[in-house]
């Protein structure tokens, strides 16, 4: 069992208020669905779904951690979150924000904050280009993180 | 009623000197255990204390301190990781 895999087993046992374990068959992706416990009318009654994607090097390595779309379940609308799913926060940037004491459950609630804190219905600047140059794989995405208002 | 003493085996247990229900930050297993490639802890597979407060298995900061992107930090804090000199 490699380092990843270890760390990963760790998880199991009660996660925070508002998030749940859709998926997790393996170490390679997991599934977890976020809400948004306050009344943020944005979000309010709605459940969002995240991919986790873990290297063998994880936690050392960021995860790729991104909004998927399901059945019933879109992405959020919000400054920093890409139409088709990419996250733009400095946490989960390898060389930016990562470090490995953090976890599934305290991205998953860093997540649920930059929700909660959020008062912009909008996308980010840019959206459809970026949408459409078809980067899906944050990690190849040089953010710059400038927007201290959000 | 004269008791001779033959042989005797003596038993000995260690822990390290941290608070029992500590675990390493990044592997989040117990000090008292081992990094997760090592198999007998102790000496081999050591811990590191930082100047700034925070411990680690030596091997799991390691893995963290060379790599570009740790630029030297502590992973609890960001401060400059140095170790305190056991």
């Amino acid at each position: 069992m490699t380092f990843a895999t270890r760390r990963l087993r760790k998880i199991v046992g009660a996660l925070p208020p508002g998030i749940t374990l859709v998926r997790a068959e393996d170490f390679k992706e997991w599934q977890l669905d976020i809400r948004v416990l306050d009344d943020n009318p944005i979000y309010k009654g709605k459940t969002y779904r995240l991919s986790f994607k873990f290297n063998i090097n994880y936690p050392i390595d960021a995860p790729i951690v991104t909004f998927v779309e399901a059945p019933g379940i879109t992405i959020p609308m919000h400054p920093h979150i890409y139409s088709n799913g990419i996250i733009c926060l400095d946490l989960l940037s390898s060389g930016n924000g990562w470090s490995p004491v953090q976890s599934v459950e305290s991205v998953c609630m860093s997540i649920q904050s930059m929700l909660t804190g959020n008062t912009r219905n909008e996308r980010p600047e840019g959206d459809a280009d970026f949408v459409r140059s078809g980067n899906t794989n944050p990690r190849n995405i040089r953010f710059v993180y400038d927007d201290p208002t959000v | 009623m004269k008791v001779k003493i033959k042989s005797w085996i003596a038993v000995a247990s260690w822990k390290w000197d941290v608070p029992e229900d500590e675990v390493c930050g990044i592997c989040r297993v117990q000090f008292d255990g081992t990094c997760p490639n090592c198999r007998f802890p102790g000496d081999d597979c050591a811990l590191l204390v930082g100047k700034c407060g925070h411990s680690f298995h030596m091997h799991c900061l390691l893995d963290w301190i060379n790599t570009e992107s740790s630029r030297g930090l502590c992973p609890m804090c960001r401060q400059k990781f140095e170790y305190v000199e056991q």
